[in-house]
């Protein structure tokens, strides 16, 4: 997916004057949020659950090429093929090789936010393949062309009068803003591509080194579909979503569905381990599995490693007060929010994405609802050091801060500073006691007001209290 | 107990009445009270931004500041977390420097915090009478787990009437530097502070953290509220409200 | 080098010398917290199932399996007619006044009858096991999904079903399904809708 991560703030701007988003946006509250809580709150230990998933999560990464191989050993004794890819341009070239390999030309893809790193769908069309998003929200972006604004939830950026104006324009069918109906149009238009498709193509939302497994949660039923009927499988995921045992991966699936969607489960938990067996009259013959890396493995060993332990569960944007402001476009690529503030630096290069770790008040609600404890604020605070070691900073930016802390390490000069400062603010406040503009600051006072403060310090006052 | 009182550099210089009132709470609540004079910053601003180097120097000069004192008191959250929870980190690689500041640490606390679970304050001084929201600023809350000890002292107060707003929890948007950086979506979650609070009915917003409470009146008044007090959690405690 | 070793040689030289024995975490099969549960877990799979949208009936014995289906479908005013997993096939549909045919389901197969391997009990959920005879088509493709599961099959959580799978057959299938009621999607302004790709309703006969 193109990269505009670097536009972060215009897009922001415009996603807070955008009506229509902001009131998509209200929903976040009050089906995600408030559904999460009720969903946890039926797990009397959720918190030992919690802290054992991140230990499975952590252990898995602390090991990872030896999970990697013990489940290339098993998926391949069972009949796939495992692949292993750079980068999205490798991926791309399996992917296309494997349809060229079994003649695929019609693809039916269910979700895969990793096949959105690589630009995928429209690698593949440019190669003359016909490739059919499956997912409903997935769908009707593929439909309007816009990128997904949300790894869980693609299209909450949409309201349904938005999806029924595409719908009528590309089904050509009466026109219905019923939710309901929309629904059975895009099922009945979406049916003939499950039927008569070569090829699926999946994410996955784990792989488990135990049995060779890809694990698949959906709730539409596409993914089945998509993984059951056409004869050619091809499973695209990172490499850092590898699990030790169909065990590890129990306990993880408690807190998937409650943390992304409030559910205790979600409709349909698929573990799919190699191909069509001799007497079978679905699944595919072919199976292949390509893992990969596109940055992942450049986190091992980095005080970024954490981050790997991601379950892609979009607790974190879900709960993030930013994100709930201006959406998932303004971070410009695949992963919005928190978890893509520290990824999209990582996949797309630190100096493409100076805005996103900078953009939060660390207020910690992320790091809170993370089921696998990721502690999201200390890595964006790492990445604002990376970017500070590399000089990436404004120098206004770098001075400003140099001057502040050279003045409060002298008393002396940081107290004359102090009290010139609030007289001067006191003065300028005027009569209403509050300053509409200040110098340096306009970010601040563009859409707020300062209150002036009264014009003494407290060191003054203090001191002169005292000796009274 | 010889109380060192934090003052925070948005105190200091923008609203030294909140220093006093804490003063007069922990006198109150029969801590004598040392006020470091060469203190200035906690170095949040520079470790925030990616400048450990600056947030070191200011952890060290701080530790020797409060050197001679049981505890470290600030009206703030944000401060308090950042010695609490944050200079250890700061020193992961000197053992000897670490320990020094893991025993800063354990005696450093937010002031509703130190009155309630350490001084244990039975008798607030404050008379402030009428109705209030309280606003929970994010490092207290989620570093320090400051939420029931300011409700707990406000429940010390018969004229109080506490009226709990929706999402109270939510941050303001202040953040530091980031309501600078980011103005319009620093303003946008200030707005939706503004609203939860007005919808809770009161016309008094108090909180634990200057820098959200600036953060909220500076937008309550673009907004042409002009009715709404906001005011620190020290304030109304000890009488100022 | 190929992206093969390239991959696996970062991530080994990140990790250095620390290593894990794979076959004993393996083995040992560590098991997570697990939430309590009450001790009738019939009940409880009942319970949950209807939650999530599955219609949930309890008779005594197999044999009065067709009529609950007919009299589903004719209450929904449905096709009574429909394909089925082999070892179905022979109770007496034709009294129930239903037409059945075993084999795999095509597009156009509006019901589908199939068992189950086991009941998860936790959440509500059946656990369908592909096979020869136990095509996978036949609870995805209708539009009516009807599972026949025995009692004695309900089990308390997923650790426990994957045990019982180990025992029963050594090796996982080539697909494990966990369905835990109609298809659904919420991507339409968050509002969940049943029926999506997959079936509009499921029929959940708990038999013994």
């Amino acid at each position: 997916m193109q990269v505009s991560a670097m536009h972060f703030k215009r897009k922001a701007t415009e996603s807070l004057r955008n009506a229509k988003l902001q009131k998509a946006l209200e929903k976040l509250q009050s089906k995600f949020v408030d559904g999460r809580a009720a969903a946890i709150a039926e797990l009397p230990n959720f918190n030992d659950i919690r802290d054992a998933a991140a230990e499975i999560r952590a252990r898995a990464i602390e090991n990872l090429d030896q999970y990697l191989l013990r489940f290339e050993e098993e998926a391949t004794a069972r009949g796939a093929t495992v692949h292993w890819a750079e980068n999205g341009d490798d991926v791309n070239r399996v992917v296309a090789d494997i349809a060229a390999q079994h003649g695929a030309r019609r693809i039916v893809k269910s979700k895969s936010m990793v096949s959105e790193e690589c630009g995928l769908n429209d690698f593949l069309e440019s190669r003359g393949l016909d490739v059919l998003e499956t997912d409903l929200g997935e769908y009707i972006l593929q439909l309007a062309h816009e990128p997904p604004s949300h790894i869980v939830a693609p299209v909450v950026h949409k309201s349904k009068e938005e999806i029924s104006d595409l719908f009528v324009e590309k089904h050509r069918r009466a026109r219905t803003t019923q939710i309901t109906e929309m629904c059975r149009e895009a099922r009945e238009v979406l049916r003939p591509g499950f039927l008569s498709a070569d090829m699926g193509i999946s994410g996955a939302n784990f792989i488990v080194a135990e049995t060779g497994s890809v694990l698949i949660v959906t709730n539409e039923g596409n993914g089945r579909l998509a993984t059951t009927l056409p004869r050619v499988h091809v499973a695209i995921t990172g490499i850092e979503k590898v699990v030790p045992t169909l065990e590890d991966v129990s306990t993880l699936l408690r807190l998937l569905p409650r943390s992304a969607t409030g559910q205790s489960i979600t409709n349909y938990v698929s573990v799919l381990t190699g191909t069509r067996g001799k007497d079978e009259s679905d699944g595919p013959e072919h199976f292949h599995i390509v893992l990969l890396d596109n940055g992942r493995s450049s986190l091992l060993g980095t005080e970024l490693q954490p981050m790997l332990r991601c379950i892609r569960c979009g607790a974190c944007m879900n709960h993030c007060p930013v994100y709930q402001n201006i959406g998932g476009h303004a971070y410009g690529w695949v992963y919005p929010g928190p978890m893509g503030s520290v990824l999209t630096p990582t996949f797309v290069g630190l100096e493409n994405a100076l805005d996103l770790p900078n953009a939060s008040t660390f207020c910690g609600e992320c790091a809170a609802v993370c089921p696998v404890k990721i502690p999201l604020p200390d890595l964006m605070r790492q990445l604002r050091n990376k970017q500070t070691e590399r000089g990436l900073r404004p120098w206004q930016e770098r001075v400003a801060l140099r001057l502040w802390s050279w003045m409060a390490q002298r008393p002396g000069i940081y107290a004359l500073y102090a009290r010139l400062a609030a007289r001067a603010l006191s003065w300028a406040g005027g009569r209403k006691k509050r300053l509409h503009r200040i110098p340096g600051a306009s970010g601040w006072t563009k859409g707020r007001d300062m209150p002036a403060p009264a014009g003494r310090t407290f060191r003054d006052l203090y001191r002169s209290r005292r000796s009274s | 107990m010889r109380v060192g009182l934090f003052v925070t550099c948005l105190v200091d210089l923008m609203r030294p009445g909140i220093g006093f009132a804490a003063l007069r709470l922990l006198e109150a609540a029969g801590c004598e009270v040392v006020v470091p004079a060469t203190q200035t910053c906690c170095g949040q601003p520079g470790y925030n931004s990616g400048d450990r180097q600056a947030a070191r120097a200011l952890a060290l000069k701080t530790l020797k500041e409060f050197d001679g004192c049981d505890y470290l008191v600030a009206p703030s959250g944000s401060c308090a977390g950042m010695i609490r929870v944050h200079y250890p980190t700061l020193f992961m690689d000197d053992p000897t420097v670490l320990e020094s500041f893991q025993r800063l640490s354990e005696r450093t606390y937010e002031l509703t915090d130190f009155l309630v679970n350490v001084a244990r304050l039975e008798n607030v001084p404050g008379s402030f009478s009428g109705s209030l929201t309280y606003h929970d600023s994010c490092a207290g809350l989620r570093e320090l787990g400051v939420q029931a000890q300011p409700r707990a002292l406000l429940a010390k107060m018969p004229g109080v009437r506490l009226s709990e707003m929706r999402e109270s929890t939510t941050c303001c948007g202040f953040g530091g530097t980031f309501s600078v950086k980011f103005g319009d979506i620093s303003a946008a979650m200030a707005d939706k502070k503004c609203e939860h609070a007005a919808q809770a009915g009161t016309d008094v917003i108090v909180g634990g953290d200057l820098g959200c409470l600036l953060n909220i009146e500076g937008r309550l008044r673009r907004r042409g509220d002009e009715k709404t007090r906001v005011l620190h959690i020290a304030e109304v405690l000890a009488g100022d409200g | 080098m190929s992206a093969r070793e390239n991959i696996l040689g970062r991530i080994a030289r990140a990790r250095g010398s620390s290593a894990v024995d794979v076959d004993g975490v393996i083995r040992r099969h560590q098991r997570g917290p697990i939430p309590p549960l009450e001790d009738n877990l019939v009940k409880r799979f009942g319970e949950q199932a209807t939650r999530l949208a599955s219609d949930v009936e309890r008779v005594a014995t197999l044999t009065e399996a067709p009529g609950v289906v007919a009299r589903y479908l004719a209450g929904r005013d449905l096709p009574r007619r429909g394909v089925c997993w082999p070892n179905l096939a022979p109770f007496d549909w034709g009294a129930a006044g239903v037409e059945v045919e075993a084999r795999a389901a095509r597009g156009d197969d509006l019901v589908g009858i199939t068992g189950a391997f086991l009941g998860i009990a936790e959440t509500g959920t059946l656990m369908l096991l592909s096979g020869a005879t136990t095509p996978a088509s036949v609870s995805l493709l209708p539009e009516t999904h009807i599972a026949v599961i025995g009692a004695e099959c309900i089990v308390a959580t997923l650790e426990q079903a994957w045990d019982r799978l180990r025992a029963e057959r050594g090796a996982l299938p080539r697909a494990v399904n966990f369905i835990s009621g109609p298809s659904r999607t919420a991507d339409i302004e968050q509002t969940v809708t049943l029926g999506a790709h997959g079936p509009y309703r499921v029929l959940i006969i708990v038999v013994g």
